[in-house]
């Protein structure tokens, strides 16, 4: 008796659930950091030209470096100059913008940025873009209808970025 | 209402032009010819100050598959037959320049001979707020030593938008504005205050056009086709088809509506780089032969979705606020004298401003955020990508303006630090700038502010301990816990004077607050012989309060609470 309604009650989706593998919550904060690098990324695809082999030492522009150099004596420098001297990365400079801000006194580049929002967020299905209310138990990726959840099951849930 | 009357009309101080000294600055102007660069994460708006409108140039090195050994520097990507597949390398990151191997050549081709060459003239160029040190350095090194430029001018293309907006509007020095930009990279709130910027409410909000492209080219290429390599088609698939809708509800409703009777699905024929170069919208019912072989995408919600992120970052897992909550916000952390004036000059500039419809939701949402009196003004530049770019025009004229230039011997006298200097705080009022030092004073005072308290010199009422009281972004909760002091406080000292009050119209308790909060500065002043921003904003607003609730508590609210 008790072995047939367990058999009998519940839905099977949730019951196919249970056997997946559920993302905790810092995995799911590290695929949504994943999510935003990809946002702000320049390209998605590598250097078509990263298989040419081309000399470093002939000079690509040079018609602006003949102009300049015939109105000033200066020595001209390389592009490659300036790229040593001031090699810096994004968060370097970050941390050396709070340091002076400190010392300044003055309000730093992340003291600008806008905080969390009072407002609740909205769910958009990730499937079709319309207003999804359901959660993906695995990811938490929202979707609306059991047919967008198919769609995200076979195609997104656990497949990348991981 | 009662502000229009009340707000100058006539105004002492103009920035533009005063009648007395028009035409010893008119002969100025017109000897000053200087290059204006507009130094954009994603195009550089340049030319001279007399021309008319500014070279647009992709700030970028393209490569393109279909020609090997050959990178489009800039401009030169009209000489690109086959778009598809460009590879880009931009030099800024996150709107702050880090990639000067990139940089550089744009930068060479555009004051190369043809076509815009510095030639000896004071060079204005723009840089992002907060620009970073080592970014200055780099900068003018470039500038002074490479390019040999007599003098040069670095300020935020924010201060150009104000600069042209206040010129255009013949803006009193006093009105406060609130300028929008919404550009490449992020979008910056920053409110000008008597011609300063008020960077203790400045706002940047990390969503621009690069994060809504590949949020399209993301979307597009999970439901449609792959076009993950095409940012530079898709980029061109969002300014043709994105806009931003009134309600996005009744927007989805309307999308999920079968094709047949649906506003906004459209389809978009994609460029081949053959035939068509650029891609369009299909008209309904025609069909050219030339689409036939074509690639067309269907975009129905992406249309109006991707845009909404400005306003609600939330909807692709950022934790931020959207632009209008930003610009509440911006606002109230404002000397509340301003607030209004902020309010009623708000400008929009930056490329996602282009999206229709984008000014409208802004408005909509600013007028259903601050307060019902305010008069709530959004403007929107014919074209805001170059409005700032115009702004130079504006700034050569300021009567102080070439004092402000570094010439290349001061450079060289004075060196980097001392220039930046000048350059960073351009448009920042200096008293404000101490006040800006804020955050360790602000603990200091108020610990002397407590001590006060607790000594009874505020009146009867007892402490409130809540820290929060001082703090400018829990403003809220700072009125209620101020207000209960205040109340006690001037319940039992003037209540006759208020009462009076309560009775008299809108205008007239607005000028009595406005003698309130003089007193309250007043006093607070010389019991504290320091004056402080956030104690006179606490202030402001706790007596606004006091004045609502007087209606309420005629006799004072120490009883009811």
């Amino acid at each position: 008796m008790t072995i047939s309604k367990g058999t009998l009650r519940g839905s099977n989706r949730i019951k196919e659930n249970d056997k997946r593998r559920i993302i905790d919550e810092s995995q799911r904060k590290r695929r949504q950091r994943k999510v935003m690098e990809m946002l702000e990324s320049d390209n998605y695809h590598d250097d078509p030209h990263a298989d040419l082999v081309m000399s470093k030492k002939v000079p690509k522009f040079e018609d602006n470096l003949e102009q300049r150099s015939s109105r000033t004596k200066r020595k001209e420098r390389s592009v490659d100059y300036y790229q040593f001297k001031y090699r810096k990365n994004f968060q370097q400079l970050v941390d050396e913008d709070r340091a002076e801000s400190e010392a300044k006194q003055r309000p730093s580049y992340m003291d600008i940025q806008c905080g969390e929002s009072q407002l609740p967020s909205r769910h958009f299905c990730a499937v079709c873009g319309f207003l999804g209310q359901y959660n993906c138990l695995s990811c938490g990726t929202r979707y609306c209808s059991i047919r967008c959840m198919e769609t995200h099951m076979d195609t997104r849930c656990l497949k990348w970025a991981g | 209402m009662s502000w229009d009357s009340k707000s100058p009309k006539i105004s002492k101080r103009r920035r533009s032009s005063t009648s007395k000294d028009v035409p010893t600055k008119a002969a100025k102007s017109a000897s000053l010819k200087a290059l204006i660069i507009d130094n954009g994460g994603y195009t550089i708006k340049a030319g001279y100050n007399r021309d008319e409108e500014p070279q647009i140039i992709p700030n970028c090195i393209m490569k393109a598959k279909s020609e090997r050994k050959r990178l489009f520097i800039g401009k030169q990507i009209d000489e690109c037959r086959d778009c598809s597949g460009l590879f880009f390398l931009l030099p800024c990151e996150k709107g702050y320049i880090t990639r000067w191997e990139v940089q550089k050549p744009v930068w060479d081709q555009l004051f190369g001979k043809d076509v815009c060459p510095i030639n000896d003239n004071p060079t204005i160029i723009t840089q992002p707020l907060f620009n970073f040190k080592s970014i200055q350095d780099c900068m003018d090194e470039i500038f002074f030593e490479e390019y040999e430029v007599p003098s040069l001018f670095r300020c935020n293309p924010t201060d150009l938008a104000y600069l042209n907006y206040a010129k255009e509007n013949r803006l009193s020095r006093n009105e406060a504005c609130l300028i929008i930009d919404s550009g490449y990279s992020f979008t910056h709130i920053i409110p000008y205050i008597k011609g300063n910027k008020f960077i203790q409410a400045a706002k940047r909000l990390n969503v621009g056009g690069k994060l809504l492209t590949n949020h399209l080219k993301d979307i597009i290429s999970y439901r449609q086709y792959n076009v993950m390599e095409e940012t530079y088609v898709i980029n061109q698939v969002k300014e043709d088809t994105c806009y931003v809708c009134e309600d996005v509800k009744a927007e989805l409703r309307e999308a999920a509506k079968p094709f047949s009777k649906n506003t906004i699905v459209k389809n978009y024929v994609l460029p081949d780089f053959n035939n068509i170069r650029r891609g369009y919208i299909q008209q309904a019912n025609k069909t050219d032969e030339k689409e036939e072989s074509c690639q067309i995408l269907r975009l129905n919600n992406e249309r109006f979705v991707v845009p909404e992120i400005l306003f609600h970052p939330s909807d692709i897992g950022m934790k931020s606020m959207g632009i209008a909550e930003a610009a509440v916000k911006s606002i109230y952390s404002c000397p509340k004298i301003d607030r209004k004036a902020l309010a009623r000059n708000i400008i929009i500039v930056g490329g996602n401003c282009k999206f229709p419809g984008f000014k409208e939701r802004l408005y909509a949402e600013l007028r259903s955020l601050l307060p019902d009196l305010w008069d709530v003004k959004v403007f929107l530049p014919s074209d805001p990508i170059t409005y700032a770019w115009k702004g130079g025009g504006a700034l050569l004229k300021l009567h102080d303006f070439k004092s402000n230039l570094v010439t290349r011997q001061d450079y060289e006298e004075l060196g980097s630090a001392i220039i930046q200097e000048r350059f960073n705080n351009f448009m920042i009022d200096d008293s404000r700038l101490d006040d800006s030092s804020k955050p360790p004073k602000e603990q200091t005072n108020f610990k002397y502010l407590e001590k006060l308290k607790s000594r009874s010199i505020f009146g009867k009422q007892e402490l409130c301990p809540s820290g929060s009281s001082n703090d400018p972004t829990n403003e809220e909760n700072g009125a209620a816990s101020n207000s209960k002091n205040e109340q006690g406080e001037d319940g039992i000292v003037d209540s006759n004077k208020e009462e009076s009050n309560s009775v008299s119209d809108e205008a007239s308790q607005d000028s009595f607050q406005a003698v309130e909060v003089d007193k309250g500065k007043k006093s607070k002043v010389t019991q504290e012989k320091q004056s402080e921003d956030d104690v006179d904003i606490d202030s402001d607003v706790s007596e606004e309060d006091l004045t609502k609730s007087l209606e309420l508590f005629p006799f004072g609210t120490g009883s009811y609470l």
